[in-house]
């Protein structure tokens, strides 16, 4: 493997770089997903037969947390990646370790959320606007979790061999699919959320 | 358990079907077993990474599908041949057009275009590999085990039977109870993923891999077209995975997305299954474009002319694609707003399309032309497809459409453009290509009598259509009465339909009379080839270039022919080659379980497959697999033996 | 040390998404119109998600792949944006009536 010195250690060889820009070719492919997603939503969002609406179902408490967690385990998903360029594994470590703790408190605001509705009586079978609100949050939230357990793979093989450019690779990937997650939330939060209780 | 939902009922001939898998089956393991190719089988073919091998297994899984899709189209020929036939009931005529109309675009035509791309992408822009080549496999055990799960359907529980687009209400539990429909959204999203997969990797391969000087203006047109054609599996494959998987929460969570009740929209399903599925006429289209460029060049010993035209034309194919898609549905009920702004995007799409036939047309002008059979079938493509899209802008009109709307002219006509458009191409690929990867040609007086039976048969088989079309024949009726006077049209598309199945016959019967008998071929370079890919050894050695190529111009190695412009510059050094794995396959197999303990709501096992595909991928995160190099010195040996010199 | 694990543009940039955030809250606690509204809650999220892709994401740190990274982006925003409103197009601005 040639290692290019004059290049960050996650794009070095020419493997690393191709990876890092197929893996953006796949966050290219996940933006018609996601908006399919938010076309279902957005032609579904007023029918809700016998169920509740939006207006009546949503609460601004749990998804201002779920907000505030996501954008600031983006934050510190960066920061690991600063730390990782200067070479210090354990900030690295520490970093990415809180981001994940706080995707797993994100995953867990989310399901409790689920079940308010299903106790509310607002299940996926209940209408068609419930149904796509479950499942574009639903596809979300098995990303972030699909996260979490990628994160935590990575962790261990940043542990055990250390800042490499295989490690770093793996752990810049799993900082844009990151990233990429908070942008599909801002838009739940904004045209799910905010708009459905405005 | 109820072990009675697994069982198909009925006719003579679904029996005769499972006998037949099974002792195909039986067979196959037997012949593995009694000559030992067990561990030959799992070293060379499950487990490779190698490019060139994938692709052979692309269009043998192809070959195998085009053969099913076939006996699918020749009974639904002899079905509807004479009135009131009683060769097939209702169901089973719904499940042959169904499984016809899956099978030969999702698992032929995209696996036949798939694996020509496999196997000659890396050699046309001068590469070692494709940019992941374990993902590559992965996409094809995804690919086969979603095509295989699709084919059991036919023995094991019952074939999805409302129709290859599977419009809703007609494929909802209600209107479906049988476990078809459910092999439907779980068979496409697996080989959909795999699909996905390809895209991303020959996206990646096409951009960052290229010969050192081979900038983008100077690619192959061939190479062009797949690059446009991934950018579009990229961005279209994504709305199939959420219309399948909205479908599959219908089907199995009852979930209400195109329900008639409870807020439910059944038309969001026909507008999601277009969105995706114009493009995707696309996708298997233009990569036929660039395998006629290369064809039409080569043949006439010129340069393809208008070369930047093409590009651009396919650039605004692939836009235009994406604006097309409510002419499936004209008469579904949106305004008139709607119906025009798709009507004028779709004609729209005729202005490049029209371009790129006369660039054809102008590098024939004057080109010293030899008629070789991947000529010939380049050269009836031309004007049958130009039917084919003329009676497209036809359809193009929406209210003339009301009139066309799901009758047979619409069969007529989509068969017109994408037998032309994209089985043609294929066999002509199939034709050119063949030597460079076997090392011999086929035999061209065998390929032209097939040539000329499939062609002609085609135009029996399918101009009737457009007739019976006109006098009100609506697609997918499984029979008629006398009165009708639908009787003697369908008889001649039936007797065009025979004399297809002849072709093809003609031509897998080439395949083995060529592999036996045909001299073999130490040129590498039969057809006096334009592009790289002639320009390495055939058989290919796994390494494909012993030196990486130094490009200067387009057709390089054509370039190198006429001029004598070195294109192997550098000195043998030793090479880096990915090892084998066996874990893309084994992911496959679980997928397919994964797939089908879902068609069967069997929960429990279906979370353990579930828990294994997370697994594999975590142990394909985990492998820390680096490859391995061949000597410089075994390099110079290969290749001294292939082209024919004594060590 | 400190100064290189919290980079000034990157927690700058977190702090903007958190104000942004919160601004968006007027649509829900201020009286705007219905348009205004939509407005705001177009503006706050698109500025976010370029945010997140200039700045956390550096999509345009890689010399070598930056006009691609670019029309990737550009034909999937195309494609998912043609998606959404030519749906809504046909069911609902379009529907005949």
């Amino acid at each position: 493997m040639k290692i290019d010195a004059s290049k960050p250690l996650e794009y070095s060889t020419e493997e690393n770089s191709n990876k890092i820009f197929g893996f953006w070719v796949f966050l290219g492919a996940e933006i018609p997903l996601f908006a399919t997603l938010f076309t279902v939503y957005f032609v579904m969002v007023n029918r809700f037969a016998n169920g509740p609406s939006g207006k009546e179902l949503f609460e601004i408490g749990p998804v201002l947390i779920e907000t505030f967690l996501l954008l600031t385990s983006s934050f510190t998903i960066g920061l690991a990646i600063h730390a990782m360029r200067h070479g210090y594994k354990k900030a690295m470590m520490f970093f990415m370790g809180i981001t994940l703790l706080m995707g797993l408190g994100f995953i867990g605001i989310e399901i409790n959320e689920f079940f308010t509705y299903v106790h509310e009586g607002a299940t996926l079978q209940t209408s068609g606007f419930l149904s796509s609100l479950f499942v574009l949050l639903g596809t979300h939230g098995a990303h972030v979790s699909f996260g979490f357990l990628w994160g935590a793979g990575i962790m261990i093989q940043l542990w055990r061999q250390g800042i490499t450019p295989a490690t770093a690779n793996k752990a810049f990937i799993f900082s844009l699919f990151w990233h990429f997650l908070d942008v599909v939330w801002i838009f739940i939060f904004s045209f799910v959320y905010l708009k459905g209780l405005m | 358990m109820d072990l009675d939902k697994f069982k198909v009922h009925g006719e003579p001939l679904i029996y005769g079907a499972m006998v037949s898998i099974a002792l195909a089956t039986i067979g196959i393991l037997v012949g593995l077993t009694y000559f030992k190719k067990w561990g030959y089988l799992w070293r060379e073919w499950l487990t490779t990474v190698d490019h060139k091998k994938i692709g052979v297994m692309y269009i043998l899984a192809a070959l195998l599908m085009l053969f099913r899709g076939g006996v699918d189209a020749m009974m639904m020929r002899l079905q509807t041949a004479a009135p009131e036939m009683k060769f097939l009931d209702a169901q089973h005529y719904n499940e042959v057009f169904t499984t016809h109309g899956l099978i030969m675009i999702l698992f032929m035509a995209m696996p036949f275009i798939i694996g020509l791309m496999n196997v000659i992408i890396p050699l046309q822009i001068g590469a070692r590999d494709v940019a992941f080549p374990r993902l590559n496999a992965v996409s094809f055990w995804l690919f086969f085990m979603g095509a295989m799960l699709l084919n059991i359907s036919f023995v094991i529980g019952g074939s999805p039977d409302a129709g290859w687009s599977a419009y809703f209400p007609l494929a909802s539990l209600e209107f479906s109870p049988t476990v078809g429909n459910n092999y439907y959204s779980l068979a496409l999203q697996i080989s959909g993923i795999g699909t996905l997969i390809t895209g991303v990797n020959f996206i990646v391969t096409i951009l960052k891999m290229r010969a050192p000087g081979m900038t983008l203006m100077k690619m192959p047109m061939f190479t062009w077209s797949v690059l446009i054609t991934n950018v579009i599996i990229v961005f279209a494959f994504p709305v199939l995975t959420v219309a399948l998987a909205l479908m599959m929460f219908d089907r199995l969570f009852g979930s209400q997305f195109f329900t008639m009740a409870n807020g439910g929209m059944d038309m969001l399903w026909a507008n999601l299954f277009w969105v995706w599925g114009h493009p995707e006429v696309y996708i298997v289209i233009l990569p036929a474009f660039g395998i006629y460029s290369e064809i039409i060049a080569t043949f006439s010993k010129k340069n393809l002319y208008g070369y930047t035209s093409m590009v651009f034309s396919m650039v605004i194919i692939s836009l235009l694609s994406f604006l097309v898609w409510a002419h499936h549905f004209y008469t579904m009920g949106q305004g008139v707003m709607v119906n025009s702004f798709f009507s004028i995007t779709t004609m729209a799409i005729a202005v490049p399309t029209g371009v790129k036939i006369f660039n054809w047309l102008f590098t024939l002008r004057k080109g010293r032309i030899t008629f070789t059979t991947p000529m010939l079938y380049t050269l009836a493509f031309i004007p049958i497809f130009t039917i084919g899209g003329v009676t497209g802008v036809m359809l193009a009109m929406a209210s003339a459409d009301y009139q066309y709307h799901n009758t047979m002219f619409l069969v007529a006509h989509f068969h017109y453009v994408l037998i032309p458009g994209a089985v043609f191409a294929v066999i002509a690929g199939f034709h050119y290509w063949f030597p460079k990867v076997f090392g011999f040609r086929l035999n061209e007086r065998l390929g032209k009598h097939a040539f000329w039976w499939i062609i002609i048969s085609f135009n029996v088989t399918f101009f009737p259509l457009f007739f019976l079309g006109l006098m009100g024949m609506t697609r997918r009726m499984y029979t008629y009465s006398e009165e009708s006077g639908f009787g003697p049209l369908n008889m001649l598309s039936f007797a065009g339909a025979v004399g297809l199945a002849i072709g093809f016959v003609i031509l897998v019967y080439n395949i083995y009379w060529s592999t036996r008998y045909m001299p073999r071929d130490t040129t590498s370079d039969p057809w006096d080839g334009r592009t790289l890919e002639w320009a390495t050894p055939s058989p290919i050695p796994a390494y494909n270039f012993a030196v990486v190529p130094n490009v200067k111009t387009r057709d390089a190695f054509w370039a190198a022919k006429q001029d004598n412009v070195p294109l192997f510059e550098d000195k043998i050094t030793k090479i880096h080659l990915p090892n084998n794995t066996g874990k893309p396959f084994i992911l496959g197999v679980i997928f397919f379980f994964l797939g089908f303990f879902l068609v069967f709501s069997m929960w429990i096992p279906a979370i353990v497959a579930g828990v294994g595909v997370i697994i594999m991928l975590a142990a394909m995160s985990f492998d820390r697999d680096h490859g391995f190099y061949v000597p410089a010195e075994e390099v110079i040996a290969t290749e001294k033996k292939l082209r024919g010199e004594t060590v | 040390m400190i100064k290189q694990l919290f980079p000034i543009r990157h927690v700058m940039g977190y702090l903007a998404s958190l104000v942004l955030s919160a601004a968006a809250l007027i649509v829900i606690y201020g009286d705007l119109s219905q348009t205004a509204n939509m407005t705001v809650l177009l503006i706050t999220a698109l500025i976010q998600a370029s945010l997140q892709l200039f700045v956390f994401m550096h999509i345009g740190e890689s010399a070598d792949t930056k006009k691609e990274l670019y029309l990737n982006i550009a034909y999937a925003l195309f494609v998912g944006l043609v998606t959404i409103f030519g749906t809504l197009f046909i069911f609902v601005w379009g529907w005949y009536s």
